[in-house]
């Protein structure tokens, strides 16, 4: 089996186990008396949100072990990792508003918390940007691995804005040092949401690693 | 919940959305790789 055929089946699995945990999400997960309905958002949200930051993190890292040891395969890895990033960065900052209009009352507020993911997104879109505007392979793997660096440091202060600013947007309420504070039903669909989205990470970037090696075999000619 | 707001309409649109941005994004991958 090829990678793109393993990537294409681990998607599939992805895809179709998403389905199940909006069936529990909707019908099984108890409704929350303050929030209403909406609040179920949070079982898509914040995993995607976590999944943003951690491919940004893989680039980072990646990108660190690249410049010392020069391997192709880092690259590759760091450029799938960078366009799955993005597509889960969408996810964050199109349900964050569709929660934020009906629990703030407004959809979008230029807090700390809010401002640094979309900044997060626009650095996901520069590093494409860049990789498609440098023609010679090394220094388009070069400027793109010290970017992929600069969106790594990013990440601990977009996960600490909400402590270190005062933020309409709430604080952790499962990735905290202390236990989450989560009812154990809404635990466990956030759990399994989380791992669905990881087995979605997973199988979008071994697609996506597969067509950048496709390409490049092809530019070799 | 009686007392919970009446926001599902929210939610519905969250979870289509999320559906149609990741099911795009495989038809994408799909469509890419396929070709090579």
């Amino acid at each position: 089996m090829t990678l793109a055929r393993k990537g294409r089946w681990t998607t599939l699995v992805g895809l179709v186990l998403l389905g199940g945990v909006y069936v529990r999400a909707v019908v099984f997960t108890p409704v929350e008396r303050l929030q209403g309905p909406a609040q179920k958002i949070f079982y898509l949200h914040v995993p995607a949100a976590v999944w943003t930051e951690l491919a940004m993190v893989l680039v980072g890292v990646a990108s660190v072990v690249f410049l010392f040891l020069k391997d192709p395969r880092l690259d590759r890895f760091a450029e799938a990792s960078a366009e799955v990033g993005t597509v889960f960065a969408t996810i964050v900052l199109t349900t964050g508003p569709i929660w934020g209009k009906t629990v703030w009352g407004t959809w979008w507020a230029w807090d700390a918390r809010l401002t640094s993911t979309l900044f997060l997104f626009f650095l996901y879109i520069g590093y494409l940007l860049l990789r498609g505007a440098v023609v010679d392979p090394g220094a388009r793997a070069r400027y793109a691995a010290v970017l992929g660096i600069c969106g790594m440091a990013l990440v601990p202060f977009i996960h600490l804005s909400v402590y270190l600013f005062r933020t309409l947007h709430p604080q952790p309420i499962i990735l905290k040092p202390s236990a989450p504070s989560l009812p154990q039903s809404m635990l466990v669909t956030w759990l399994l949401s989380f791992a669905v989205f990881t087995v979605l990470y997973v199988g979008f970037v071994i697609q996506r690693y597969a067509l950048g090696r496709a390409r490049e075999e092809g530019d070799r000619g | 919940m009686a007392d919970a707001p009446h926001n599902a309409g929210y939610m519905v649109a969250a979870y289509v959305t999320t559906a149609l941005i990741l099911v795009a994004y495989a038809f994408s991958l799909y469509r890419r790789t396929a070709k090579r």
